[in-house]
């Protein structure tokens, strides 16, 4: 050890000589710039930054990034967390870095998906113990997740996949069968991780978002399709939807409902964040002319009207970042919430003053209105601090028993929310 | 220039020993992650004394553990850093971050060469430096601290983004570092690792 360290000062000191003789060109380039090559072609800037003005650039304003490597319950303030009277909130399963969508396997498994991480973890109830085993590896960004009739599907970037009859066999599961390949042509940044979900009408159903903040769409993008997984054709479902990566079918209507990430950089307050239903195939929800049914986009919504496209059934909010939602179908919660949406808000990073991090309830009146009111709080902390919050809620699950899991991936952590006794 | 791993002859042998290391101290049998490990290249409590090894004492612990993770991944690769990153858990990564961002930084050894001072701090402002990294570029959460770093290691770090070699979570350093001339990263380098924030 003794030589080595010599040996390392030795090193520090012999290129701190040779840096002085660098110093001196490096400032003359510096004071004389035309000196310099020129830089290389530009760049374009990260995704979440595109789209900013000019004087945004000096904005202090950033998306806040998730702990690779999970956080322990222990060391957070679970117990900050706010349910209804009647409710009960705890800490359901941890170790579980980057948790995102969440589906439910016939037997009761639960799995998740990641999208900064490469993994899809299965979570096994073992008489109130959770255990969890890293299934599936070295994915491209897996944050789609269904279980259906023995299947699991996975969403990755670039393709989605399936895996028959893998509940039964965790520790060695099957290989994958490609459903459809080659959703990620372009390869290039931008909102390209996906959500999925089986329609009642047995389809595959996905996102395909937009390519950067504020960007014109090309061919797939900023779309919502459907594939039928036996058969491998697409179908364009939805236009015009910059960012959706949560989505549920009504239980009665069978209609697609789904969440959208307006865009940034327009002001505290505006786009709001946005919730639609599809009604009709190919309905167009206006990215990028205009924004939450009523605004024009400054650039893209120049000689264009909003009258053109789809509104929201729902504004939830300026840049709250709705992400997994589903409708209430379970057993456990008291008749009212039944056919309710439950929404988990993943944000706020693109507001000076902060808002969201909790899951919102949205209910309807007799003629169908939608109200919504926090059901889930206490990850936000502080609005104006840096970061504001010390969660993130991401997805939403109706458990078999009827009990809520939210997953939350800042931490690696899923909760369950149960009503009464359970 | 180059100062990835300085010298030749007796970096061989240096680097085999560097490389056996990691295993050697972070195995399973020695029980968990001890810090005391990592001093052996990054310093007493993590203040580094080789300008190409980065101090990691005061370093935000969100970015302490992101880069264990990046080099466990693969993504960040190093023959020294990917050995270690391999042998740790989790629960170890966070437990090191935890440690080193505790630990106090000592001043740096190295000043600043006089001339370079302002025209470093102007290269920080215009580039967006103190945006992300802080007012004192003391770094939070997953954004590293870059006041007091050292030399060589940050000017690796940026001619890595540059040329788009340097693992980059978010694509944030990569882009911010193409319009950075030769000149300019020798000019930052030289700037933040002479400041001494506290």
């Amino acid at each position: 050890m003794t030589p080595r360290k010599f040996s390392l000062r030795i090193r520090a000191a012999g290129s701190a000589t040779a840096l002085g003789a660098l110093l001196l060109p490096a400032v003359g380039s510096f004071a004389q710039q035309p000196g310099d090559k020129p830089a290389a072609a530009p760049t374009p800037p990260p995704s979440w930054q595109q789209g900013r003005s000019a004087e945004q650039d000096k904005s202090p304003l950033h998306p806040f990034a998730i702990n690779m490597t999970g956080k322990p319950a222990k060391e957070l303030p679970v117990n900050q967390l706010k349910v209804p009277p009647g409710f009960k909130v705890e800490v359901w399963a941890e170790d579980l870095p980057g948790a995102r969508s969440m589906a439910q396997g016939d037997k009761g498994t639960v799995f998740v998906g990641t999208r900064q991480l490469k993994d899809v973890y299965a979570v096994i109830d073992r008489g109130g113990k959770r255990e969890i085993k890293t299934i599936l590896k070295d994915l491209d960004a897996p944050n789609g997740i269904v279980f259906s009739r023995g299947t699991l599907y996975v969403a990755e970037r670039n393709r989605i996949t399936r895996y028959d009859g893998i509940e039964s066999r965790l520790d060695n599961p099957p290989e994958a069968k490609v459903v459809i390949d080659n959703l990620d042509p372009n390869k290039q940044p931008g909102h390209f991780w996906k959500f999925l979900g089986m329609g009642p009408d047995r389809k595959l159903y996905f996102n395909i978002g937009a390519p950067g903040n504020i960007v014109m769409p090309t061919y797939m993008e900023a779309s919502i399709m459907r594939v039928e997984p036996n058969k491998g054709v697409l179908e364009t479902v939805a236009l015009g939807v910059r960012n959706s990566v949560g989505f549920d079918f009504h239980p009665k209507t069978g209609q697609l409902w789904f969440t959208n990430h307006g865009r940034d950089w327009l002001g505290d307050e505006s786009p709001n964040d946005t919730l639609h239903v599809v009604t009709r195939k190919g309905q167009h929800f206006g990215y990028p002319f205009c924004h939450q049914g009523d605004t024009l986009d400054p650039e893209y919504g120049k000689n264009r009207s909003c009258s053109e496209f789809s509104p929201p059934t729902l504004k939830l909010g300026a840049h709250i970042a709705p992400i997994g939602m589903r409708f209430y179908t379970g057993k456990m919660f008291p008749a009212e919430y039944q056919n309710n949406i439950f929404i988990a808000m993943r944000g706020s990073w693109n507001r000076t003053i902060k808002q969201g991090y909790n899951v919102t309830r949205v209910s309807f009146d007799a003629s169908g209105k939608p109200k919504m009111e926090p059901f889930l709080t206490g990850f936000l902390q502080d609005d104006k601090a840096d970061p504001p919050m010390w969660g993130r809620p991401n997805d939403v699950m109706v458990m078999h028993d009827g009990s809520l899991l939210v997953s939350d991936d800042q931490n690696g952590i899923i909760y369950r929310v149960s009503y009464g006794k359970k | 220039m180059r100062e990835s791993r300085p010298g030749r002859g007796g970096a061989a042998v240096a680097s085999a020993l560097a490389a056996a290391l990691p295993l050697l101290l972070f195995s399973p049998a020695s029980g968990g992650a001890d810090p005391q490990t990592c001093a052996a290249c990054h310093g007493p409590e993590g203040n580094s004394t080789n300008p190409a090894t980065p101090s990691l004492a005061g370093q935000p612990a969100q970015f302490i553990s992101m880069q264990l993770f990046l080099f466990r991944q693969g993504d960040r690769k190093d023959p020294q850093m990917t050995p270690v990153a391999k042998a740790l858990t989790n629960a170890e990564m966070n437990e090191l971050a935890a440690h080193f961002s505790k630990q106090k930084p000592t001043p740096p050894l190295r000043r600043t060469a006089a001339g370079t001072i302002e025209a470093g701090r102007q290269l920080a402002e215009r580039f967006n430096c103190i945006q992300c990294h802080g007012p004192l570029l003391t770094g939070l959460q997953h954004i590293p601290r870059l006041a007091g770093q050292q030399f060589q290691y940050l000017r690796t770090q940026l001619r890595g983004f540059k040329a788009r070699t340097r693992a980059d979570l978010d694509g944030n350093m990569t882009s911010a570092a193409q319009p950075l001339s030769d000149g300019d990263i020798e000019v930052l380098a030289d700037y933040l690792s002479g400041l001494n924030a506290p």
